[in-house]
């Protein structure tokens, strides 16, 4: 059962939500974004780009889907799960999606890539099989100024394949 | 930013929690307006109620003779609601061009009504589906049709504390369409907009309605369009008729996103594409 929350000590909540499958209780400020929230508690992987919700750098899974952590107040993600990069793979063992984007050639800043390896993932989670248009439509809010988006295509197909094959 | 975020569970407990607030409140449902609005600093309440937890706004219901989808209801779930896709296709069919697909994930039909945006997506289509809006102040509930709920720029029939319990389509079996021309294909803010929704009987359409985004102060309800559109034949000369006089109907401005005399153009060609598409 959720509490409501009501304003707090010096300007502070206690929130609970589950990170990466972890339970934490997180302290937030009032009006403080799940973006910086998330970063503030050592969650770097989601990156501050716009901060106006159209760039999508900042893209995390609230509940297993895509949102953009700079628009979603952090007490707004009370009691629910929360899946940050950080939670699919690690530089040792990376997520198929991961691995996909790094052999693509798909990385180049890196700023953008979270929050589309994140789109993909909600992507893959329901459609395993997805055509070019479905892809490219799961990354419409995930803007990229380096690379021009071929080869994250490529690599949403490839990381497709190898989820597949590996069932 | 507000000092104070409240959450409460449930309407029951909402209405209690009320008079104990500052006095400068605001509801918060997907927080994609008034988020961005805070962050801009034109957003100046003292308290947001984040009403994303209340379970009577959370639903899609389908009843004998009405479809009710709540205000907190996320645009994708709309997307991927099958009772959407029967009864209200012009909705339906302006949700891709809603944002994009994160922000989609947050957004709600209510959010989206609230913020009175005369380019808002979800509320231009709804006025071509003909949908009533429930309102609930403490134990009063009142509806009122769509049309009468937006005012002007940012401003709605709401009174102070007055939440949107949802949203009210009658099921009839009708077409519809929605075309939105804006910078580029997806995640833009049109330059201008058109919803049609029509019930169709052999050759002819019996009952249209037009509505018009981003050309008026309001997701404008084209009435003299709908009305001479009715009982015709979808012919080239009716659908060039309508078109001339929709650009009668609209009253755009010019501003950063595009220019009042493209607009008007913009709502003659739009809509005739609509028409064709339903034909």
């Amino acid at each position: 059962m959720k509490n409501s929350l009501l304003a707090a000590d010096k300007g502070f909540f206690g929130i609970s939500a589950a990170v990466n499958g972890e339970k934490k209780e997180l302290s937030v400020r009032n009006a403080e974004s799940l973006l910086d929230a998330l970063r503030r508690h050592g969650w770097k992987g989601a990156k501050k780009g716009c901060d106006t919700g159209d760039c999508g750098s900042c893209a995390v899974l609230l509940n297993g889907k895509p949102v953009l952590g700079c628009l979603v107040p952090a007490v707004a993600a009370h009691g629910g799960e929360i899946t940050t990069i950080e939670g699919l793979g690690s530089v040792h063992n990376p997520h198929p999606l991961q691995q996909a984007f790094v052999e693509a050639g798909a990385v180049q800043c890196g700023f953008c890539i979270p929050g589309m390896i994140l789109s993909s993932k909600y992507l893959l989670d329901r459609i395993p099989d997805p055509t070019e248009a479905e892809i490219r439509k799961a990354l419409d809010g995930n803007l990229c100024r380096c690379t021009g988006y071929v080869k994250q295509v490529e690599a949403v197909k490839n990381a497709a394949k190898r989820l597949k094959s590996r069932g | 930013m507000p000092e104070i975020i409240v959450k409460p569970s449930n309407l029951k407990e909402l209405w209690k929690m009320l008079p104990g607030l500052p006095a400068r409140r605001r509801y918060l449902a997907g927080g994609t307006d008034l988020v961005t609005a805070g962050v801009a600093g034109v957003e100046h309440s003292e308290c947001w109620i984040d009403i994303g937890d209340l379970p009577e706004l959370g639903s899609i219901k389908e009843a004998a003779g009405s479809l009710f989808i709540g205000s907190g209801v996320k645009i994708s779930e709309i997307e991927s609601s099958k009772a959407a896709a029967r009864w209200c296709p012009a909705l339906v069919a302006a949700i891709p061009h809603f944002a994009s697909p994160s922000l989609r994930n947050m957004a709600t039909l209510g959010g989206n009504a609230a913020n009175a945006s005369p380019c808002a997506d979800g509320a231009c289509s709804l006025v071509a589906e003909g949908a009533s809006v429930l309102l609930a102040l403490k134990g009063k509930k009142r509806r009122l049709p769509l049309v009468d709920f937006f005012l002007g720029p940012k401003l709605t029939a709401l009174k102070k504390d007055e939440l949107i319990l949802g949203f009210e389509i009658r099921k009839r079996r009708h077409a519809g369409a929605y075309l939105k021309l804006g910078p580029r294909a997806y995640f833009g803010i049109s330059k201008a907009a058109v919803a049609v929704t029509a019930e169709l009987s052999g050759g002819a359409v019996k009952r249209v309605r037009v509505a018009l985004g981003s050309v008026a102060p309001v997701p404008l309800y084209a009435a003299r369009t709908s009305a001479f559109l009715a009982d015709k034949k979808l012919s080239a000369e009716t659908i060039a008729e309508a078109s001339a006089l929709v650009r009668t109907e609209a009253s755009p401005i010019t501003d950063t996103r595009s220019e009042a005399a493209y607009r008007l153009d913009m709502c003659g060609v739009l809509l005739e594409r609509a028409l064709k598409s339903l034909a």
